[in-house]
């Protein structure tokens, strides 16, 4: 093998040198990185010690990303790598890697936000309303569903920062998962102070 | 659905109270054992601090006494300790005693979290201190 995670390598706490006591072994072995780009999903397994498996993504394109204010998470399809906090070149060639900030696909918590709330959620001022969503807007309801529809309202309210992002119809979302270990791209969207912060860096940088 | 001001503060068990700081602070550490994702678990140590000079992170001193059975004596002996220092503890000096408790590895030499500081800065801390 040629990478390993060993730990008799390093020096010690004292800062002394450590001599080799034994081999490589096959336990210590480390692995060539995944990488996972964005594209068609392509994963690959490896076999694990313990005859576990292990699942390499290589190319992925969409993740379960979670809204974590409202509760829910929907599959939706990652656009593009826009912020690491640990390598920009990891940015540039658009590497998929756990904390890494993408832009992803808003149209299905849009679709959800509608139908539980049936409040439109970053539509243009006067757009026109293809006929299913003004089905699910402007439908016609008895009086008890409608109620139930009015008390979720109350606490229908969507920060502004998020709201303009639907507008635009990307949200900026943080992967969560591992993508070369368990092969999914999944996360949670940016909300609050996070949402923030990583918009100033995003700023800084193009500013750059 | 609420406006997510609630800070994540955590009991960490065995009679240790969360230091004011953790509940009211806005400081952000994984590694702090009341506001972060470590739990405390094993040998619970006490011991002098030593030095601050790292970020985050505290050396501690712990002295005792080895008993010599050729001589009928004993010598003293003492070793130090890496422990992670939560920023919910802002008042810290050397020479303050302190209770650390054991976590998963956080770094090459750290494995342990403070949990309380007893005692205030003393004097000459480097000395031995038996307690």
């Amino acid at each position: 093998m040629g990478i390993s995670r060993d730990h008799w390598h390093k020096r010690r706490a004292t800062g002394g040198k450590r001599k080799p006591l034994r081999k490589k072994r096959k336990f210590e072995l480390g692995r060539p990185a995944a990488n996972t780009k964005l594209g068609p999903r392509r994963i690959h397994y490896v076999r694990t010690r313990g005859g576990n498996l292990k699942y390499r993504a290589l190319r992925l394109d969409t993740g379960n990303f979670a809204w974590g204010s409202e509760g829910t998470a929907r599959k939706s399809r990652i656009i593009d790598v826009v912020y690491n906090a640990s390598n920009n070149e990891l940015v540039r060639t658009k590497t998929l890697v756990k904390n890494a900030i993408v832009v992803v696909d808003a149209t299905p918590f849009r679709q959800w936000y509608e139908g539980h709330y049936v409040l439109p959620l970053g539509r243009k001022k006067g757009a026109k309303l293809t006929p299913e969503e003004e089905a699910i807007l402007n439908k016609k309801r008895s009086k008890k569903v409608q109620k139930k529809y009015e008390t979720r309202q109350k606490t229908a309210k969507v920060e502004p920062a998020l709201e303009e992002q639907f507008q635009t119809g990307r949200l900026l979302a943080c992967l969560a998962s591992r993508p070369g270990q368990c092969g999914r791209a999944d996360g949670y969207v940016l909300e609050g102070k996070e949402l923030e912060f990583y918009m100033r860096k995003i700023k800084s940088k193009k500013a750059k | 659905k609420k406006t997510f001001k609630g800070r994540f503060v955590r009991d960490v068990g065995l009679g240790f109270k969360a230091p004011r700081e953790a509940i009211e602070g806005t400081y952000i550490d994984k590694k702090c054992p009341f506001t972060g994702n470590v739990s405390i678990r094993g040998r619970i140590l006490s011991g002098v601090v030593v030095s601050l000079k790292m970020q985050r992170t505290c050396i501690i001193r712990r002295d005792y006494l080895h008993y010599v059975s050729k001589y009928n004596r004993y010598e003293k002996r003492h070793t130090n300790l890496a422990a992670h220092l939560s920023p919910a503890f802002i008042d810290i000096a050397v020479g303050a005693k302190v209770v650390v408790g054991q976590c998963r590895p956080l770094s090459k030499t750290v494995r342990f979290n403070v949990l309380r500081v007893i005692k205030q800065q003393k004097k000459g801390s480097k000395r031995f201190a038996k307690f």
